[in-house]
């Protein structure tokens, strides 16, 4: 413990009721270190780095690369999980994760060939296996109805974000959220940020008026290129866009909902729920190839919170370019700046974070299990999650139109990208989105 | 003096002048010549060079502003730029102080020397921005006072070109009033005040957007040759214009470097493109859309949007956040109010209050500044609106985080190899990621 305040000074008060006043008393400003204790708020998050108890069995729906990493660390957060089934629209993805599994945890992660299953309706048959709990990995447009079966199945949930890309997908996720909510199914999901101590510890921070109030962020995803996949010929131009779907609005919702969700979400968190309003632009300026859709290669979105606060988010994949990913939160008294495996706070406190960090991948498992299992309170970040992909689906909708959109009117919106019945055949019609025509 | 309705008197003038640190001082012996009769204001001859519409409109302006001024010499590289222009003035009501009979009036990319050299008092220099450093040199030279419209150069070699222009022209005493007109509206220099005064507490972070539609294009005329076409069409060549980032959003790049007390920021990030994808060559290299961060060293940031693209919605407003909470600036309102962060209003500009013609009051302010034998040299904050501009635009082509060091020192200069109706390339759009700031 080497947290330096004066003795009396309560974590809650450490503002002070009068902030002048407060701030005069102390000459220098104060410095925390995160070797102490968890903060009082976040004690409950800070989960343990190992979840134990009765066996849990786990089914993968979507086994690319997040889902066959996500298998791993639900693996990695207990003794007693199993993985019990795999799905995947491609054959070879199925093989190709259960062929992982197998060697490298032969024991519990073994997956027989009669649970191995692919096509489009495979997340049917791992949810009628009698796993406990689903991971959901698969391009993002199939998640609110692979998500609302799940729970209608009575399973516990890990979805990968984002957990839609239009309106339509939301409004599922937020009605089958609430119905887990009923049946007390446990739901997490992939914004890990969520479980990594620096920003539990950062953000517990922050909810105490460690910056004062938040009145202004800002936040980033901007790097270079991704993968791609040229079509295959044997395929269907429906498969080849699922197998490329990073480029697909429809399966990705655009990089800014696909990747840059993760830091919209921490600034939501930062500010106590999503924005009322954004207007936004963006393009298609550097990677116009037909290999990469009709997504745009970069986003700049003003959103506004009730309030009158704003946030400037930016996200970018244009290759050989300047990366940055990170968020930025001014309060009146201090500013919060983080990245994974980072925060620090300066202004009038002064604190950085030091301690150990945990795997948050596995962090994330670790507290679904143990919520499971009952050694932890019920969880279910459904909504929450539902209001970040929202909040970047609302930027996209923005730049997309060159419209000024309020997060209502953009949650209301009919837009529903996803084909009520996918299969193989043709794919889904797209455009490049020209804004005041969109 | 002034027959304009001006809400701002002298006095007010002053003392806004120096709570806004702009630099008005009385400079003896250095206006002898100009200075007014008891009854009949001395004459005050003017040449305009750039007869386009803001060259129009600041004649018009000079005119009112000061019954002594006699509009005695145009120039533009366009004959019928200049015709058109006086023709607007045949039924003005100061049309006797028009005087440009065919001799004074001077074509051709020279033209402006011989402007300068027709025996005037004071310049307007109000042409194809790209011209402007040129002209502001022969004009500092000259010993004129000047009137120089926003922005004052589109690349670093100008920046460099003006700074050394600054510098001489407060040697000489010389009057040097830029066109950042917003310095010059009333409820804005209110606001800026209140913000000067404290209320809002430190500025922390503050958002501009500037989102607007595309300019006119000129189609091409038989007989145009390349150089004819470009220049016609300015506004939609980078070389020409600077962008519509140093063109036009510059008017809020103004603002914040306003706010943030003319210090420079440390770096820049920035993105845009050319989301319209019209392939017409009026619409030469320029973006449609930009995105700007900026960053200072201590840790404050502002961030930009702009567009120019049809049907999109439009804004123009500026979010200021200080530790003392939060500052709304809508000048196409007008609405200009601080509250703090709970939401209670700290101050506001009243619904009736003053809210004069700024273009007008530029010229008012100058020509009674000329008249009082005063000096306003608006060129140190200027220079750095203006290459912040430029900063954000080689961020934004290029996809590097760019230094305001490394900008300052480039050598990039986007003159054409020679100024003579003929042949001229075409430009082509940026690419980031392979554009490099040089």
């Amino acid at each position: 413990m080497t947290e330096q305040r004066p003795a009396d000074t309560s974590r809650r008060s450490f503002l002070g009721a009068g902030g002048a006043a407060a701030a005069a008393a102390f000459a220098a400003p104060i410095v925390l270190t995160s070797c102490r204790a968890a903060p009082s708020t976040a004690g409950a998050r800070l989960g343990p780095a190992l979840s134990d108890g009765r066996e849990l069995t786990v089914g993968v729906i979507g086994c690319g690369g997040r889902g066959g990493g996500a298998a791993f660390d639900a693996l990695k957060a207990g003794p007693n999980v199993r993985i019990v089934a795999l799905g995947d629209v491609f054959e070879d993805r199925v093989r190709g994760v259960a062929a992982g599994l197998a060697k490298a945890q032969p024991d519990r992660g073994t997956v027989p060939e009669s649970r191995q299953f692919h096509g489009f309706d495979a997340y049917r048959k791992v949810l009628a296996t009698n796993c406990d709990i689903v991971v959901l990995a698969t391009a993002p447009g199939f998640r609110p109805a692979h998500y609302a079966a799940a729970i209608d199945a009575g399973k516990h949930v890990f979805f990968e974000k984002p957990v839609a890309v239009d309106p339509s997908g939301v409004r599922t996720v937020l009605e089958a959220s609430a119905r887990a909510a009923e049946r007390k199914l446990c739901v997490v999901t992939g914004t890990q940020r969520r479980h990594e101590r620096c920003y539990l510890e950062a953000m517990a921070l922050v909810q105490d008026g460690a910056i004062g109030r938040p009145i202004a962020a800002a936040c980033y995803w901007n790097q270079g290129g991704l993968w791609h996949k040229d079509p295959d010929p044997k395929l269907s131009e429906m498969e080849n866009q699922v197998r490329n779907w990073l480029y697909h609005t429809w399966l990705s919702g655009d990089h800014i909902v696909e990747q840059h969700v993760h830091n919209i979400d921490v600034v939501n968190w930062a500010m106590g729920g999503p924005p009322v309003r954004c207007v936004a632009t963006g393009g298609r300026q550097a990677r116009t190839e037909p290999i990469y859709g009709a997504i745009n290669d970069h986003f700049s979105v003003h959103y506004e919170y009730d309030g009158d606060r704003l946030c400037a988010s930016m996200c970018r994949q244009q290759e050989g370019t300047d990366g940055r990913v990170d968020e930025v939160i001014h309060g009146t008294e201090g500013t919060l700046l983080t990245s994974s495996g980072r925060a620090e706070i300066r202004g009038r406190f002064r604190w950085t974070f030091a301690g150990d960090n945990p795997n948050p991948y596995v962090q994330e498992h670790v507290d679904l299990q143990e919520a499971v299992r009952g050694n932890a309170p019920y969880v279910n970040e459904g909504k929450r999650i539902a209001e970040s992909t929202m909040t970047a689906i609302l930027g996209r909708m923005a730049a997309y139109t060159g419209k000024d959109l309020s997060f209502a009117a953009a949650l209301a919106d009919p837009m529903d990208l996803v084909p009520k019945d996918p299969k193989p055949g043709p794919g889904v019609k797209q455009t490049v989105a020209i804004p005041g025509k969109a | 003096m002034s027959n304009h309705d001006t809400a701002l008197d002298r006095r007010d003038f002053v003392a806004l002048s120096s709570a806004l640190g702009l630099a008005a001082f009385v400079a003896p012996g250095c206006a002898s010549t100009v200075v007014a009769g008891a009854d009949e204001p001395k004459p005050l001859k003017v040449a305009l060079i750039g007869c386009g519409g803001r060259g129009s409109g600041a004649a018009n302006q000079a005119l009112k502003a000061d019954k002594g001024v006699i509009l005695w010499a145009v120039a533009d590289v366009f004959p019928d730029r200049m015709d058109a222009c006086l023709k607007q003035f045949e039924k003005h009501p100061a049309k006797d102080r028009v005087q440009v009979p065919a001799e004074r009036r001077f074509a051709g990319f020279d033209g402006y020397k011989k402007a300068i050299a027709s025996g005037v008092d004071v310049v307007l220099l109000c042409s194809a921005p790209h011209f402007r450093p040129m002209h502001l040199a022969e004009s500092v030279a000259a010993g004129k006072h000047i009137f120089c419209e926003k922005p004052m150069f589109v690349d670093a070699p100008g920046y460099r070109s003006v700074c050394e222009s600054v510098k001489a022209a407060r040697a000489k005493n010389l009057n040097l009033m830029s066109g950042f007109c917003w310095r010059r509206s009333a409820p804005e220099r209110a606001t800026f005040a209140e913000l000067e005064k404290g209320t809002l507490g430190s500025v922390m972070a503050m958002y501009g957007c500037y989102y607007t539609g595309p300019l006119g294009t000129k189609k091409r005329e038989q007989g145009w040759s390349d150089m004819e076409f470009q220049v016609r069409n300015w506004q939609h060549f980078n070389w020409l214009s600077g962008d519509q980032l140093v063109e036009q959003a510059v008017h809020s790049i103004d603002k914040i470097n306003w706010a943030f007390r003319n210090e420079p920021p440390a770096s820049a990030v920035g993105m845009g493109g050319r989301q319209l994808r019209e392939p017409i060559p009026e619409r030469g290299d320029v973006y449609d859309h930009f995105a700007v961060v900026y960053e200072w060293a201590d840790g404050r940031r502002a961030f930009l949007n702009c567009r120019q693209e049809p049907d999109c919605y439009f804004e123009n407003t500026d979010w200021i956040a200080g530790t003392k909470g939060q500052c709304f600036i809508n000048g196409w309102g007008p609405t200009h109010w601080m509250k703090d962060p709970a939401g209670k209003v700290l101050w506001e500009y009243p619904a009736d209050g003053p809210k004069p013609d700024m273009y007008q009051a530029e010229h008012d302010e100058l020509f009674r500044a000329i008249r009082a034998g005063a000096v306003i040299n608006d060129g140190d904050w200027m220079v750095v609106s203006n290459m912040m501009a430029v900063l954000g635009r080689m961020a934004a082509y290029s996809g590097q985080k760019v230094t305001w060091e490394q900008a300052c020192a480039s050598q990039e200069s986007l003159s054409p190899p020679q100024y003579i109706m003929g042949p001229l390339e075409m430009p082509v759009e940026k690419k980031p990621g392979q554009y490099k700031v040089m």
